[in-house]
């Protein structure tokens, strides 16, 4: 298996999970943690891509909110201390990876001439 | 912070002092961007003349269609922009090849309407969706054989044929590959595009060695640059070339 087809069978387990969450979720889980939305189920359509995407982040804030350790104060404080570290991490990583992926750079096989390696089609190794 | 050191705040007069600090960091602030801008695109190959062909009108063509490895269509009633005995691939619109079941009409003539795309001598056609894309006619036909020319050692990029043809701007490369990867699994053709001309050709049409759509072991070489052994074949005036994960590597 190589790096492309291990990204198509990641998209698809992450999908397959994503839909069982969101199945489960929109059905049974939001009625419970939000009061709001009981009753209410058009808008629950409007939710399956973004659950698809983001089931782990479900997961976590419905375990959250349906054991009652939600503390939204603390939810909403900006991460302010991390800031300094990410600008820092960002100046020095975003021209890293630009000069890396320049020198990585191929080039053009522009001399390479077609060569015919049989006149029958080949047998397929 | 100095007692009565100058304090920068957005919607306050500046204060004095902070006048050349500020010209002069929002000069080179502007100069980096110009510089980063012309940099990031002096770094890219030119994309060359390419595109969607809307000023040509809406094209309706008559041919026989061939579904496999990807959908064909084999001109024999033409447009004042498409030949007669021209042979061009099918797409639809967005990152969609056709949702025609293509397999039930493969040997039949069809009509087809769309929009080309184009780049140099590499054609295709995004057709409308359903039937008024492709209308199956009740005329009979012949599909044209195929004439196997080889085996061949080719170096070049496997792109999708649609942004390649001038969908996207530029349509292929490293910086491509995401995009290209998902118009393929939208079943668009693939296209390989030739360090030098095969038979005339620089462009050749991608499929797997079995005669099918491109295997999936293959994208992970789309995009950049690789050598591959394969069969290639003439279908029309388009060449074919059919390629198996194990023939292919990437240049060094």
């Amino acid at each position: 298996m190589n790096e492309a087809e291990a990204v198509f069978l990641f998209v698809k387990i992450w999908s397959a999970v994503g839909t069982v969450i969101a199945l489960v979720f929109l059905t049974v889980g939001i009625d419970r943690i939000d009061e709001d939305a009981r009753g209410a189920y058009v808008f629950r359509l409007l939710l399956i891509p973004g659950i698809l995407f983001l089931w782990p982040l479900v997961i976590w804030r419905w375990m959250i909110l349906e054991t009652g350790r939600d503390r939204w104060l603390n939810r909403h404080k900006p991460p302010r201390e991390a800031h300094f570290w990410v600008a820092v991490l960002f100046a020095v990583a975003i021209p890293a990876i630009m000069l890396l992926g320049l020198s990585q750079r191929q080039q053009w096989p522009s001399e390479f001439e077609p060569q015919q390696l049989s006149v029958e089609q080949g047998e397929i190794q | 912070m100095k007692e009565n050191a100058p304090f920068f705040v957005g919607y306050l007069k500046i204060p004095a002092k902070l006048h050349g600090f500020l010209i002069k960091v929002s000069v080179i602030i502007f100069a980096s961007f110009v510089a980063g801008a012309f940099l990031a695109g002096a770094s890219q190959d030119d994309p060359g003349k390419a595109g969607f062909r809307f000023d040509f009108g809406r094209q309706k063509l008559k041919g026989v269609l061939e579904a496999n490895p990807y959908p064909l269509l084999h001109v024999i009633s033409g447009s004042d922009r498409i030949d007669a005995g021209q042979t061009i691939m099918l797409t639809a619109q967005g990152k969609s090849g056709i949702m025609t079941d293509t397999n039930a009409l493969n040997g039949r003539v069809v009509e087809a309407t769309g929009v080309i795309v184009r780049r140099g001598d590499l054609d295709m056609l995004q057709v409308l969706p359903g039937q008024r894309g492709i209308k199956p006619t009740n005329e009979a036909s012949i599909l044209p054989a195929s004439e196997p020319l080889g085996r061949w050692r080719l170096q070049g990029e496997i792109c999708d044929g649609k942004c390649l043809a001038g969908a996207m701007q530029p349509g292929r490369g490293l910086a491509h590959k995401a995009c290209a990867n998902l118009c393929l699994l939208g079943d668009i053709p693939p296209v390989f595009v030739s360090s030098k001309p095969v038979e005339g050709e620089e462009f050749l049409m991608v499929g797997g060695a079995d005669g099918g759509m491109l295997p999936r072991e293959l994208y992970h070489f789309v995009g950049q640059f690789v050598e591959i052994e394969a069969n290639v074949e003439r279908r029309g005036d388009l060449l074919v070339v059919l390629v198996e994960a194990e023939n292919v590597k990437v240049i060094k």
